[in-house]
């Protein structure tokens, strides 16, 4: 016995002397699984080391006295626990809770298609927009590849889920953009004016979207900028259509980016059969300046500025009259500018916002009648986004928009305008119940000074990721939006027009293979309806209302095909409503029940190029018909659309682009225009709506000069 | 002047206790530095990771504990085990380093090298997807990191390595790739590799230009 004591206390001294006390335990998740790789040490010491492949742990320390022993793992919260060394043995059993981490969390997919290279969720990458076939380096016409939405080939605009192009709000930076489109004659397709290669990403919404967004009914499409471009360089475009020249400056901060382009029409309309009659072709020119400071470590600055003009003549036969018809000149002077910042601050806030500002000017002559519109768009928008906690972030903003729109008969001296100042508050709360469940919610209010109206909107979606890749969101809220200004410039205290979305997602992307459904319900009311015709309404009252449902489909595939890419979407679309002229629940004329698209690329090594192609096919438009009893009893046959292209890179930093759309020959109708009277047979005579010319033919060269031969414009095309 | 001499002998003096006995800092990261050169395994490479996190939490103001543990995330990144995933939290980590590291230390070349590193990991991940927005970003940190310093072979030699991949894809000539590759060669055996390690600077990569040559013959 005291052998044995006086052992036990030498032991005891020696460990005293020595000071060692060993750690050991073992981690596991909250699952109770066995966690390799964690990090186990003792804070400001450099004693410590890492869990084996069962998770247990075991190491020697020389310290003594009190001290904190830390648990990290990737992925985990972190825990501290206070020992004491004393030479005993310390033993621990400790289960890391998972953290929150935005990187593998769920994401809201409901309604929300993303392009973007670094986030997860996405659908296409940038790069998709400007390489798809049929697109025509279009941002506009690459979105109408994604489900949810319908080709109008007369129009060119956005058209989402039975909603019409006005209903869908487009983003540079966050602030708003008036006038997106290029400005044209009635059936004369448009396109956007903005470059593809401005941006890095983009957020498309076909509805539930987020409280940040207002006055848009069904779609918001926000573009996001690059940042700091890599290197100084230059781009030239010859093209069968024009050419332009891009020159960039990168500096250690600031960056600076300036182009100019030509684009005329005529010597490509000469050479190729055109179904319209023009008596000018279009011709336009366009230049820009983009600044960009980087502030701080995380901050920006950016500074863009846009002007334009272009100009056509145009003749437009009309139903049951000789001749040429009407003659439409169009003369249109565009100006965009955007300032916007993003900052970082301390404790957890950081901060976005800016001003914009948007002037367009269309001087048109209808029949050598001069008529002048001028439309002014000024966003000015802060907000403040604060993080309380890894899970949880609260997101606050203010906005200010002046809106105005005149229009002047210029030869009687007659003008009419509006002018309205729209004030908004939004607040959306983001909160992460685990990586697996989040809850959005938010609240937007707006006034109008010259609706004389307050509103307030709630939005709300949820998103749940299952055991695989796969998750399930859904989204529900309410949205305002005011009407035409050629309707409010004519009765200035018309209200808002309002829809609720519902909508169910169920989205899975894995091993290179991406799909998303989804299922949507909206409604309408107080839609504008007014007696006389489109282009001289009266009686104007929002009386109207209506529906969209439906379901759409959208698979990629990167993998299956070897070097291919593709994707195909399906969109199907049941809606009906009451508005403009029409007495009765009609089926819009832009809104086809079945719409569906087939983008290819395939990357040939040996001929180094990109071949692509894509088909886009809905199952026609309706449209009405005097001649039936009852409204928009028309419909169009089929609407079918496949287009090639191919991309030759002979050398990396040059790149030959052809292209060619309708390559079938199909001559497509959107519609008909009737005459106002019964001809002598007694029935009204109609001409077809159709396409501009059979196709439409591109070639292009695309040069880059720079230091990196490898640098080249494949983003452009 | 006086100021001068006192400078040079208080960094004579620094040297001087340097040379004469390593610190806990410089014995922890001498060990942990050879670790992770004979690293072999996810786990290995994240036992390193985690050893220079120790580091760290100890010497913040130090960029190499930060810079050696973001490669030890870049090779967990490049491991063709993991899923897309996976990596890209590895990745992701890594960046987070190499930004502490860059605010420490910046307009370092070896710290822009190794930031190009990762995007050319984050690129070779997803090839498909990332290949064309993401080479620029790599061969702009390359060749930034040799305007920086040109004699840097990690650079030099991960430049070579991009360059024979876009040869490869564009069925061109890889001289330029090679030629690159043979100069980094060169200075790998420049490079003073006893300096170097004393302060605990990188000198990895000699095996990576090796192997890029035997593909160049």
């Amino acid at each position: 016995m005291k052998v044995l004591f006086s052992t036990l206390s030498l032991l005891f001294l020696a460990g005293c002397v020595l000071g060692q006390t060993k750690i050991s335990g073992k981690i596991t998740d909250q699952k109770g699984v066995a966690m390799p790789g964690a990090n186990i040490f003792i804070k400001d010491t450099y004693d410590g080391v890492s869990s084996d492949e069962n998770g247990n742990f075991s190491f020697v320390t020389n310290e003594t006295g009190k001290h904190v022993l830390n648990f990290q793992a990737m992925g985990y919260k972190s825990q501290e626990r206070e020992i004491e060394c004393t030479g005993q043995p310390i033993r621990y059993q400790i289960t890391l809770a998972e953290s929150i981490n935005i990187l593998t969390a769920v994401t809201i997919t409901a309604g929300a298609m993303e392009a973007s290279d670094v986030k997860k969720a996405v659908v296409l990458k940038p790069l998709d927009i400007v390489t798809t076939s049929g697109a025509m380096g279009d941002i506009t016409a690459a979105m109408l590849t994604l489900p949810g939405t319908s080709t109008v080939g007369n129009d060119g605009r956005l058209f989402v889920r039975g909603g019409d192009a006005s209903e869908t709000s487009i983003f540079i930076d966050g602030l708003q953009v008036g006038n997106a489109y290029g400005s044209t004659a009635t059936n004369v397709p448009t396109r956007n004016r903005f470059s593809a290669n401005l941006f890095k990403g983009s957020f498309f919404s076909t509805g539930g979207y987020s409280a940040e967004y207002g006055q848009a009914l069904s779609s918001a499409l926000s573009l996001n900028t690059i940042d700091l471009p890599l290197r100084n360089q230059g781009d030239l475009s010859i093209m069968s259509l024009g050419g332009g020249y891009t020159q960039t400056w990168v500096g250690e901060k600031d960056a600076l980016m300036a182009s100019a382009n030509y684009y005329n029409l005529a010597p490509y309309q000469s050479l190729v059969n055109q179904k319209f009659d023009w008596e000018k072709s279009p011709v336009s020119w366009d230049s820009e300046v983009a600044l960009k400071h980087k502030w701080g470590k995380a901050g920006f600055i950016k500074a863009y500025g846009h002007t334009e003009g272009n100009s056509m003549t145009i003749w437009q036969k009309n139903a049951g009259e000789p001749g040429r018809g009407d003659r439409v000149h169009i003369n249109n002077r565009y100006s965009y500018g955007n300032l916007s910042f993003r900052q970082t601050g301390k404790n957890d806030w950081s901060f976005y916002g800016g001003l914009a500002y948007s002037h367009n000017r269309d001087a048109i002559n209808l029949n050598q009648e001069p008529i002048r519109q001028i439309n002014q768009v000024g966003h000015a928008k802060v907000v403040a986004v604060k993080d309380l906690g890894p899970q949880f972030s609260l997101k606050n903003g203010l906005e200010w928009y002046l809106k105005s729109y005149s229009e002047a008969l210029v030869a009687d001296h007659l003008k009419r305008d509006i002018r309205d100042n729209q004030f908004n508050h939004f607040v959306e709360a983001d909160y992460y119940f685990s990586n697996r469940l989040i809850f959005r919610g938010g609240l937007r209010s707006g006034y109008s000074t010259a609706a004389k109206q307050f509103w307030i909107d709630p939005r709300a979606s949820l998103a749940y990721k299952l055991n695989n890749q796969g998750q399930f969101s859904i989204a529900a809220g309410r949205f305002h939006q005011l009407p035409d200004e050629k309707l409010r410039v004519l009765q200035t205290d018309l209200k808002n027009a309002e829809a609720s979305h519902y909508i169910l997602n169920y989205f899975i992307t894995s091993n290179n293979r991406t799909l998303r459904a989804e299922a949507f319900y909206k409604t309408y009311e107080n839609l504008a309806t007014y007696k006389g015709t489109d282009q001289a309404p009266v009686a104007i009252a929002q009386k109207g209302s209506g529906y969209a449902r439906g379901a759409d489909l959208f698979y990629r595939d990167k993998t299956t095909l070897k070097g291919t890419d593709f994707w195909i979407t399906y969109s199907f679309v049941d809606s009906k409503r009451r508005y403009a002229i029409y007495e009765s629940k009609i089926q819009p004329s832009f809104a086809p029940k079945h719409n569906g698209s087939v983008v290819v690329k395939h990357f040939v090594s040996a001929l180094k190029s990109q071949l692509g192609t894509s088909w886009s096919w809905n199952s026609g438009y309706t449209y009405n018909d005097p001649n039936l009893a009852g409204e928009m009893k028309g419909k169009t046959k089929a609407y079918s659309d496949l287009s090639i292209s191919w991309s030759y890179l002979p050398r990396p930093n040059v790149i030959l682009h052809a292209a060619c759309s309708n390559i079938l020959g199909r001559n497509n109708v959107f519609g008909y225009k009737y005459a106002g009277q019964v001809d002598e047979t007694g029935t009204f005579s109609g001409i077809p709506v159709g396409q501009g010319a059979t196709r439409m033919v591109f070639v292009g060269l695309f040069i880059t000069f720079s230091k990196d031969k490898n640098a080249n414009q494949l983003n452009n095309l | 002047m006086k100021k001068l001499i006192l400078t040079i002998a208080f960094v004579y003096c620094a040297v001087l206790s340097v040379l004469a006995q390593d610190s806990p800092y410089q014995k922890a990261m001498k060990k942990e530095i050879s670790n992770l050169e004979k690293a072999d395994s996810l786990s290995k490479f994240q036992q390193s990771a985690n050893a220079f996190a120790r580091i760290s939490q100890l010497n913040p103001g130090a960029w190499q504990p930060y810079y050696y543990g973001a490669l030890a995330y870049i090779y967990q990144g490049l491991d063709g085990s993991l899923s897309l995933h996976k990596k890209d939290e590895a990745l992701a980590k890594a960046e987070e380093l190499i930004k502490k590291a860059d605010v420490i230390s910046p307009n370092n070349s070896e710290i822009v090298t190794l930031e190009g590193f990762k995007v050319m990991a984050e690129v070779s991940a997803d090839p498909g997807s990332r290949g064309q927005s993401l080479s620029g970003a790599v061969m702009y940190n390359f060749g930034k990191a040799l305007s920086i310093d040109p004699k840097n072979p990690r650079a030099t030699v991960l430049m070579g390595q991009m360059e024979y991949g876009t040869a490869k894809f564009f069925h061109s000539g890889t001289e330029k790739a090679c030629g690159l590759v043979k100069k980094s060669q060169t200075l790998f055996e420049e490079q003073p590799v006893e300096t170097l390690t004393a302060s605990l600077l990188p000198t990895w990569g000699g095996s990576l230009a090796g192997r890029l040559a035997k593909a160049c013959q």
